[in-house]
């Protein structure tokens, strides 16, 4: 670790106006589980560092219209894995906050960090991109919503820019006969990063899906949507043939790297699997 | 660089420390506050050597920032039972020989308090999961699982 | 020495009893001191910068900024320490690069500051040019002809390795031909009978090749050692180290100053598993601490650990096996590369051993090279060599036997060596506890059941399977010494050097205990430094009960000899007619004659007396080896999409010789089994083309957790040793040797593919699958 400076806002615009302030030279911190490893490894040597934990709006979940949740972005993992909302509406939400490194790492990583560290196989993205969730955005020009699709634009990079930060995510109302799941591969059971992770969502009405979504991690530069496997989905039966169709059209649309974590095989590989579970068991959900 | 005040609650004392804007909670525990229970394994919470409770929370102290800490009560194993008083997982640890090196053994009690704190009839798979932050390279796990599982049987999880 | 016939004192609470370890309160509440604990005034920190390429030379290097920075107190390169040898012979030389780089992470300066982050800011502002060379970067081309160069010409080959873990006498074999091949640093040869005659009337003939990567020794304490020098030249080391004497021999010998100058202080070991028997960090520590005049610290950080430790040898097998269809075995072909990094290290001589001569190959020509490549240099890892030899030899066996329908467990018994049968180094085995560990663990409901078992599986494309190996250590020695002094209040104190690492303390306790006469709560252990201590060996080769537990047992004998003598004397009676109860010596069968231990001690302590202080004093030397045997048996089930496997039962059976403290001993078969596991299925040092780790974390470099693990039986098994303490043998290394076979065993049993290359990830297993199902 080299050495910073701290600061400690206890509000949104008091934040906003240090970050305006310094510029580059700033990086914000939440429950630090991506950032202070990069500090100490020394691939970031900001000269300030903006603390969050003082900011009490941005740790709350609130109820919103219909039944949906507006979670604040330093809420953490744990909290999601625990809370009974987010368990009943969102249970791939839920899921996903569940597999992130280990108790005391999720009493500590946040909603925020793990999607704006944008990591590709930052494991609660998935679930919000199949939940259709928008992000709120504060900045310098006030604030604005972004769908989670066009949230990540490349390796480690978001839609936010110079002196922005993310507020809440918004969740919509989950509908009638909606089911999904967050599935992952790790070599562990925990204290590990995912090789692949997929979440999936199905809407179901008069026994075919009027929606599907099919999101997944680790398999691009970005949190992908299988955009063609979603569609072959879409105003069908969802049978296990169409199931596993959709599978194998989700392994085709990734685009994986060979790393020491997984290969290009593997992965497409895993990404099948994967997909075929969470939409077996996003089904059985929906059907319920 | 000027020092900030961390102004908190310790092993149930109040405490007034000034700490470095770059030092981590670990960092200000056992160098400022000569707290050297918890440990560092590894720095980047994959090992779990370094957990306190913040707020009652078992965290990895190794990522938070001291003055992240500000305002919280804080809890290191100085603040879980003494030599002549141990608590009832800490005699089981005991008991049953579970410490090799002992450098882990911290942090799993930590996480193991919390554990029976939040969950005081864990069953085995709950217990494993519990202290799966924690690694352990001498013990293998099993007495440690099966110390935590006594204790919570004698029915004082805490 | 003892014999397998020596009662214990009759009545006292000694040998044999599952006590836990004295230290166990002050771990439990956090009071137990390690070296980065210790915090005394004017520390500096260290921080070393190290090289970021696998091969190069030092064209440049400016430290003047560093220099400059406030807050540094000290900055070294190797220009600024003359007894750097150009050549440097081991590792521990190698300080700071002189010249010329030899592995990613080999250190180039070292700073030394009021607080970490100002080193590491230091670390940013030193210049250093390289001309980047070629890289040597794997074994089996660095072995080729034209390979880059990683040693000087004529760096002699370091075999201290071998010789510290005192594992195998290195037996006069065939000299073999001068090493034509670049960077081999050793060779060795062991054969018997004609091979190609074996294999022109064997049946089957079956080949494989078996991998194991590099792994690191794991221990959740970092390296980490305080230096400090008094205004005399003398030095005080306070080490992470599993040996004292080896540690301060190493930095006399670097740095060029005499032994008895330098005193190591053994603080509590964190983990050492043979990563912490060599000289590392203190020679760099103790130079800084000079050229500050200063208290210096270093502490290794978890990244440094894995792209710089010493970690085990790269192993690579290939074997060749000849058979008949009734199961005869005909012979055996092998060759072994130990790939040892930058310098030599590794004990090549074990391998063969266990290759050849675990069971009865009537033919075998057994070849083995140590190569030398661009990478950190090895160190001994927790019976070094041994989990992957075993993992090549018991697959192979169990290969077999599947190859011809034969049950696996009679196949391995029909062949296993027995003592008295040669090993295939010439000499013979010693009695040992194979046999019975193989008996054992075949005899288990886990084996028995392994049909139903398996029949169980198919459901979700979950298959089921069963699978042991067995292996062990040869046992290691290394001289020793050690005193028992009676004390004025009859209580014990018992003096050693040795570090307790796998909580060996509490089972000398037990052994003084019972050798002298007194119950083990009266007995205390202290680990001395080297001032104070007799010259005591390491803590490592499951050596330490073998032994200083020797050593402590003739101390007690020697004391408890005085202590008749002296009680003769005051009572008029004759030695042989004393005996020691509750704290008195009496004459037997005369309860009312007799004196306390305790008067005893304070006569020895008291002005102007004549009766000397009870001293027992040893100093041993041993030839004896005393192999110990471990069998393991996983039951799994595997995910034949994910590949993943599921650990549902695992079983550790031990021949222990005699269970000393059988809490203690049980601990080790615990700790080396899940070390084993993690070679097995998670754990590897993945290097790049270019030398480089790519996963130098904790989070990529897979350890075990609890939840991936299932509660593990242990079962001890006790062939007594016929020079062991009251029959005792090592008990610290066979547990790490036989998972990664029996788990390769399990998953050919579940899933019928057999996996030769260790981790055993789900993807290794997922992609063998899918290829066998004809991709």
């Amino acid at each position: 670790m080299r050495r910073f400076e701290l600061a400690l806002p206890t509000s949104v615009d008091e934040c906003l106006e240090i970050l305006a302030r310094r510029g580059p030279d700033a990086k914000v911190v939440a429950g630090g589980t991506d950032l202070l490893p990069q500090l100490k490894n020394g691939l970031l040597k900001p000269a300030w560092v903006v603390d969050l934990s003082g900011v009490a709006e941005l740790r709350t979940v609130r109820d919103a219209d219909g039944g949906g949740l507006t979670i604040g972005a330093s809420v953490t993992a744990r909290e999601l894995e625990l809370d009974p909302r987010v368990r009943s509406r969102f249970p791939s939400l839920a899921e996903s906050a569940a597999l992130v490194g280990s108790v005391q790492v999720r009493n500590l990583a946040t909603l925020g960090g793990n999607l704006c560290n944008a990591a590709p196989s930052a494991d609660m993205a998935p679930p919000l991109l199949a939940l259709d969730a928008e992000a709120i955005i504060a900045g310098p020009s006030g604030r604005r919503r972004v769908p989670m699709a066009s949230f990540f634009v490349g390796v480690r990079r978001t839609v936010l820019g110079p002196g922005e930060l993310l507020l809440e995510l918004a969740v919509p109302a989950p509908a009638a006969a909606s089911g999904g799941q967050y599935l992952r591969h790790t070599p562990r059971r925990e204290l590990d990063i995912a090789v692949v992770g997929v979440a999936s969502q199905l809407t179901l009405a008069g026994g075919r899906c009027v929606k599907a979504r099919i999101a997944l991690a680790a398999v691009a530069p970005v949190p992908l949507r299988a955009s063609e496997a979603e569609r072959a989905l879409e105003g069908q039966a969802v049978t296990p043939e169409r199931i596993e169709q959709a599978a194998a059209l989700a392994a085709e649309a990734t685009r994986p790297i060979d790393d020491h974590r997984g290969s290009i095989a593997f992965r497409r590989h895993l990404s099948r699997v994967l997909t075929r579970r969470t939409l077996t068991t996003a089904l059985a959900r929906a059907s319920r | 660089m000027p020092r900030q005040v961390l102004s908190c609650t310790v092993n149930d004392e109040p405490v007034e420390v000034l700490v470095r804007p770059y030092d981590t909670l670990l960092d200000a525990l056992r160098e400022d506050l000569a707290l050297t229970g918890p440990k560092e394994g590894c720095g980047t919470g994959d090992c779990g050597a370094c957990t306190v409770h913040l707020d009652g929370k078992p965290v990895t102290s190794c990522l938070v920032l001291a003055m992240q800490a500000r305002g919280r009560a804080v809890r290191t194993i100085e603040g879980i039972g003494r030599p002549d008083a141990l608590t009832a997982v800490q005699a089981a640890f005991v008991k049953r020989g579970v410490p090799q090196c002992g450098f882990c053994i911290p942090g799993v009690l930590m996480a193991a308090t919390a554990l029976l704190a939040e969950n005081p009839h864990p069953s085995e798979e709950e217990i494993r999961y519990g202290i799966a932050g924690n690694l352990c390279r001498c013990t293998g796990y099993t007495t440690m699982v099966a110390a935590i599982a006594e204790a919570a049987a004698a029915g004082e999880g805490r | 020495m003892a014999t397998t016939t020596m009662k214990t004192t009759r009545d006292v609470k000694g040998v044999g009893l599952a006590i836990p370890r004295a230290d166990g309160a002050e771990k439990v509440t956090g009071r137990v001191q390690y070296v980065a604990d210790i915090q005394p005034r004017g520390l500096l920190h260290a921080k070393l910068l190290r090289s970021p390429h696998a091969h190069a030379r030092i064209v440049r290097i400016d430290v003047a900024k560093a220099r400059a920075l406030p807050g540094v107190r000290a900055v070294l390169t190797a220009a600024d320490i003359p007894q750097l040898k150009k050549k440097a012979p081991t590792r521990a030389h190698a300080v700071l690069a002189i010249d010329r780089v030899m592995f990613v992470g080999h250190p180039v300066a070292a700073v030394a500051a009021d607080e970490p982050a100002i080193a590491e800011e230091a670390l940013d502002l030193i210049e250093v040019e390289y001309e980047v060379l070629p890289a040597a970067v794997d074994p089996l081309k660095s072995m080729q002809p034209g390979a880059p160069p990683v040693a000087d010409l004529g760096t002699e080959a370091d075999t201290s390795e071998a010789m510290a873990h005192g594992a195998v006498a290195v037996a006069k074999t065939e000299a073999p031909a001068p090493a034509k091949a670049a960077n081999v640093s050793q060779q060795s040869r062991l054969n018997r009978g004609d091979v190609a005659k074996g294999f022109a009337e064997s049946d089957v003939v079956i080949e494989k090749t078996y991998r194991v990567p590099m792994v690191h020794q794991g221990y959740l304490e970092p390296h980490a050692v305080l230096a400090e020098w008094d205004t005399t030249g003398n030095l005080t080391i306070w080490a992470s180290t599993q040996g004292s004497f080896n540690t301060r021999s190493e930095v006399a010998d670097v740095l060029e100053i005499p032994e008895n100058q330098i005193k190591v202080i053994p603080v509590e070991c964190g983990g050492g598993f043979g990563g912490k028997i060599r000289a590392l960090c203190e020679p760099i520590t103790a130079l800084l601490a000079r050229a500050a005049k200063r208290p210096v610290r270093y502490v290794m950080t978890r990244r440094e650990e894995l792209i710089a430790g010493m970690p085990a040898p790269q192993v690579i097998i290939q074997l060749k096996a000849g058979v008949k269809r009734d199961g005869t075995l005909m012979a055996l072909d092998a060759d072994t590369v130990l790939e040892t990094g930058a310098f030599s290290g590794t004990v090549l001589a074990v391998s063969g051993v266990f290759l050849a001569s675990l069971y009865k190959w009537p033919a075998f020509d057994v070849r083995g090279v140590e190569v030398l490549t661009h990478k950190p240099s090895v160190a001994a890892y927790r019976a070094p060599v041994a989990p992957q030899t075993i993992f090549a030899i018991d697959s192979h066996m169990e290969l077999i036997a599947r190859t011809l329908g034969l049950d696996s467990a009679e196949f391995r018994q029909r062949h296993l060596m027995r003592e008295g049968d040669p090993m295939a180094n010439g000499q013979p085995w010693q009695s040992n506890g194979a046999n019975e560990v193989l008996r054992r663990i075949s005899e288990h409901p886990l084996w028995k059941t392994r049909d139903e078992w398996k029949k169980s599986g198919g459901k979700d494309g979950r298959r089921r399977g069963t699978g042991f190996a067995l292996g062990g250590w040869l046992g290691g020695l290394q001289p020793t010494g050690a005193t028992v002094k009676l004390n004025p209040d009859g209580s014990l104190s018992v003096l050693t050097g040795q570090v307790d690492i796998a909580g060996t303390n509490i089972a000398l306790a037990q052994i003084a205990a019972s050798a002298y006469g007194v119950d083990f709560e009266k007995v205390k252990i202290t680990t001395g430094d080297t001032d104070t201590a007799p010259v005591t060996g390491l803590s490592a080769g499951s050596k330490t009960i073998y032994t200083v537990g020797a050593a402590v047992l003739e101390a007690a004998k020697d004391a408890r000899r005085q202590t008749f003598e002296i009680a003769a004397r005051e009572l008029e009676a004759a030695v042989q007619d004393l005996e020691i109860e509750d704290g008195r010596v009496t004459v037997r069968g005369v309860p009312d004659r007799g004196i306390t231990l305790a008067q005893i001690g304070k006569k020895g302590n008291l002005y102007m007396s004549k009766v000397p202080p009870v001293h027992g004093v040893s100093q041993l030397a041993f030839s004896q080896q005393a192999p110990a045997f471990a069998a393991e048996l996983a039951r799994i089930e595997v995910d034949e999409d994910t590949g993943e496997v599921t650990l549902h039962d695992f079983v550790v059976v031990q021949d222990a010789g005699r269970a000393i403290n059988p809490m203690g001993v049980e601990g080790q078969m615990q700790g080396g089994s899940v070390q084993s596991l993690g070679m097995a299925l998670t754990e590897g040092l993945l290097f790049d083309d270019s030398g480089r780790l790519t996963n130098p974390s904790l989070l990529d470099y897979r350890k075990l957790t609890a939840a991936d693990l299932p509660s593990i039986e242990t079962i001890i098994v006790e062939v007594p040793s016929p020079s062991g303490p009251f029959g005792a043998r090592g008990v610290g290394e066979p547990p790490i040797v036989p998972a990664p076979a029996a788990l390769a065993n399990a998953i050919q049993d579940a899933v019928g593919v057999r996996i030769t290359e260790l981790p055993m990830t789900p993807e290794r297993i997922a992609l063998a699958l899918l290829s066998s199902k004809g991709a």
